[in-house]
């Protein structure tokens, strides 16, 4: 019974697993999100907790090291955290 | 019968497979972006010491659920000349936090934080090291300041609008040895961000704190018993202004912090929901935050020590603890007066529910705070906040309810993040 019960459970989390994953491989990436700029992408993230940061805080070395601690703070996703940290050493000049 | 139920688990790793390869695959790839080397070109290793200076006043100050312990007592302190005489305010005149964050390449990250306080020393705050796997997943070691909806960790800094602490945090998890996963999804128009850990859980507190109180000052990895958790979040908005998500951690068995090598027949569940949202309604933005958490500690009332048959005497009740805060801040952002586009108007509120029938006869305490920072750079807040802390009476089994008079506290802070 207990055996049946495990079974159970790992199917139900197996089913909403493929659920999820194929839902979100249903929706592409669309182009208008690919198409974002590193400074749309900064005023959007940063913002959700703390005010956009000025550029020029730090030097691109500087700024290599504080978008890393964003990035694991902020969960943000590869291809925004790229943009932002092109963004911030492209503006900080 | 058995040979059906096998298959279907058999196909349904298979599909979960193909659909995370597939969703690996269907993120933007970040190597398609040429970066141009920095200037001047230094090595390959990244580094930055940031860190944080804090001055704190405060007239009054109610020490409830923080720092990871869940059932501590609301206790006062009129701190005029008695908590503190050495200060007209309760106050942490000086505090420093040191960051120093180590990119040393493409795929390995160090972040660590440390501070210091003139009254209360040195604390590690985390010391973690991260490793790339892929683009959308990153595995992490070492002391963690886990995600616990939005606020710990994330909000509770110069981010904190409302400059003091909400009184219902703090109670479902905090800082521990963890190893696991994280990172963020694309998901077409909306994002998902995810943590997954394990991690070494809480301890019964028997040092001192309050009967059937935990706490997550546990550096001891003793392999007896570990806790797990997790976190997602879910930003459904393009412009990612929404965050909602959910948070929990299950230790299936803690220990006795007196003797964290036996372990205890104690579970531990907690679950945190958030929310988080910002809009620019030109001039003003807003900002909309709620977070609320649940800690039940169960079985607590059947503890006994490991190879101890000597029957405790331990009080029976239901040892859960809630909290919850709701917070709204205004900031006309678009202002072209300098001034006024700096300056932020918040109000919050928020409650810490206590377990019934405690031992240690406190009740619940709700919080009506409001505050007006004024932002000097962009991480250089100073903060003017007044908190009204209105305690729940409560009942005596032999006479009338105590009431408690109700406490306001100021409190002003200046912080400088560099």
């Amino acid at each position: 019974m207990k055996y049946s019960i495990r079974n159970k459970a790992l199917l139900a989390a197996l089913t909403i697993g493929s659920a999820i994953v194929i839902g979100m491989n249903a929706c592409k990436v669309p182009d208008s999100i690919a198409a974002k700029s590193g400074a749309q992408l900064w005023g959007e993230n940063c913002n959700r907790c703390h005010n956009a940061p000025d550029p020029h805080t730090f030097s691109d070395d500087q700024w290599d090291a504080a978008t890393e601690h964003m990035r694991q703070k902020a969960l943000l996703t590869d291809m925004e955290i790229t943009k932002i940290r092109i963004f911030l050493k492209t503006a900080n000049k | 019968m058995k040979r059906k139920k096998t298959l279907i688990l058999l196909m349904s790793i298979a599909t979960l497979s193909v659909g995370l390869v597939n969703t690996a695959k269907a993120q933007l790839d970040s190597n398609s972006i040429k970066e141009a080397p920095n200037s001047p070109q230094g090595g390959q290793e990244k580094m930055l010491l940031a860190g944080e200076i804090t001055t704190e006043w405060q007239s009054a100050r109610i020490n409830s659920a923080t720092n990871g312990s869940i059932t501590s007592p609301v206790q006062r302190f009129n701190s005029f000349g008695i908590q503190n005489p050495s200060y007209p305010f309760d106050a942490a005149p000086l505090g420093i936090m040191l960051m120093p964050l180590i990119k040393v390449n493409n795929s390995l990250f160090f972040d660590c934080q440390v501070g210091w306080d003139v009254t209360g020393g040195v604390s590690l705050n985390e010391a973690i090291a991260y490793y790339r796997v892929a683009p959308m997943c990153y595995a992490f070691a070492g002391f963690v300041p886990i995600r616990t909806g939005l606020y710990e960790g994330i909000m509770d800094d110069f981010t904190n609008r409302f400059c003091s602490t909400p009184i219902g945090m703090g109670i479902a998890a905090a800082p521990q040895c963890a190893v696991g996963i994280q990172g963020g999804i694309q998901a077409g128009y909306s994002k998902l961000n995810y943590q997954l850990y394990v991690a070494n859980g809480p301890q019964l507190d028997t040092t001192g704190g309050p009967t059937g109180s935990i706490t997550y000052s546990n550096p001891w990895a003793n392999n007896l018993s570990k806790a797990v958790g997790g976190s997602i979040g879910f930003l459904p908005l393009s412009n990612s202004n929404l965050e909602i998500g959910l948070s929990g951690q299950y230790d299936p068995n803690i220990v006795n912090q007196n003797d964290p090598y036996t372990v205890g027949n104690i579970k531990t569940t907690s679950v945190v929901a958030y929310l988080n949202y910002f809009h620019v309604f030109n001039p003003i933005m807003v900002r909309v935050q709620g977070q609320y958490e649940n800690t039940v500690v169960q079985d607590f009332n059947q503890y006994t020590k490991a190879g101890d048959s000597t029957a405790t005497a331990i009080p029976t009740f239901d040892n859960r603890t809630s909290g919850w805060y709701a917070g709204l801040t205004l900031r006309a952002s678009g202002s072209s007066h300098t001034f006024l586009s700096n300056l932020e108007l918040g109000g919050r509120l928020g409650q810490l529910t206590v377990p019934k029938n405690n031992p240690w006869g406190t009740g619940n305490i709700s919080q009506t705070t409001i505050c007006l920072t004024y932002w000097v750079t962009w991480k250089t807040p100073i903060n003017i906040s007044y908190d009204i802390y209105t305690p729940a009476s409560i009942p005596q089994p032999n006479g009338p309810a105590t009431n408690l008079p109700t406490l306001n506290s100021l409190t002003v802070r200046g912080m400088w993040f560099f």
